[in-house]
């Protein structure tokens, strides 16, 4: 069986944060992906952005003080 | 005031409600259906508005509706054809087709249309019900594209089955031709036909 890889999200409290946070990681070249936000987190038709885990701490820092992140959660498979 | 005539249509399943309403009606001024279902009670009143009829439902305890049917005066007759519909789902015929004409969903803030667009395409390939066939053009078909942030949406879509048509014409006016990353080259003949036959074109 294939292991579903483990994703976390990163919330935000506007979308306008998230198209920020997104220009910071594109021009840093850290992947990631703009995807709504899962069901389980929030019914609202929110987007955020989904990483892997092993580069939440470059995500984090190049993030730093630039935007302001609302939350990370791990992703529900 | 002529009398009402009762039709018990409870416990039936269409399109029996809507005969027993259009005979009824046809040797009754007024007549009062009872129905036991939504498909029944819309049916039924739109046999009664077709009809020229002055329509009142009214919901019942116990689930039933009670539809009282009074004909107008110099209404039309109940000769005219009326065909119910059995089934909330209608008839698929076609492939279920995906059109993807723009690289943003919505038209207004192409910035925004380009999020929502993405959300979309990665929502159909997380869901369960599949299309049969995506069609790109225009702007569309820059996300089919190897250098696309949706492509891995894409390739998971077409690796499920999906067919994915891109315009030829498209690729080569953006001169992006040997940039493609996901699908097949088409014609307007192919997308124009499948747009024609489709039992269902979808259209972010």
């Amino acid at each position: 069986m294939k292991e579903q890889p483990r994703y976390f999200v990163m919330l935000f409290k506007s979308v306008s944060y998230v198209l920020k946070a997104e220009k910071i990681l594109q021009k840093e070249g850290l992947p990631h992906k703009l995807i709504p936000v899962p069901k389980h987190i929030s019914a609202d038709c929110g987007i955020c952005l989904r990483f892997e885990p092993a580069i939440q701490s470059k995500i984090k820092a190049a993030l730093l003080n630039k935007v302001e992140i609302e939350e990370i959660r791990e992703m529900a498979n | 005031m002529s009398e009402v005539k009762i039709v018990n249509a409870t416990g039936l399943v269409c399109p029996q409600p809507v005969v027993l309403a259009k005979q009824a009606l046809e040797s009754h001024e007024q007549v009062m259906v009872i129905v036991d279902n939504d498909t029944a009670l819309e049916n039924v009143k739109r046999l009664g508005t077709k009809l020229g009829c002055d329509v009142k439902v009214e919901k019942k305890n116990d689930g039933t509706y009670e539809i009282n049917l009074a004909r107008k005066a110099g209404a039309v007759g109940t000769k005219e054809e009326f065909v119910p519909s059995c089934d909330a789902t209608p008839v698929q015929s076609g492939p279920f087709v995906i059109v993807i004409s723009a690289n943003t969903m919505g038209r207004g803030n192409d910035e925004l249309g380009y999020v929502l667009i993405r959300a979309f395409l990665h929502t159909i390939a997380v869901q369960a019900e599949k299309p049969d066939i995506m069609i790109f053009y225009n702007t569309g078909v820059k996300l089919a594209l190897k250098e696309s942030e949706v492509l891995d949406d894409l390739k998971e879509l077409a690796s499920a089955g999906v067919e994915m048509l891109v315009c030829g014409t498209c690729l080569n006016y953006f001169e992006v031709k040997e940039k493609l990353g996901v699908g097949v080259v088409s014609n307007m003949y192919d997308i124009a036909g499948i747009m024609s036959r489709a039992g269902r074109l979808l259209a972010p």
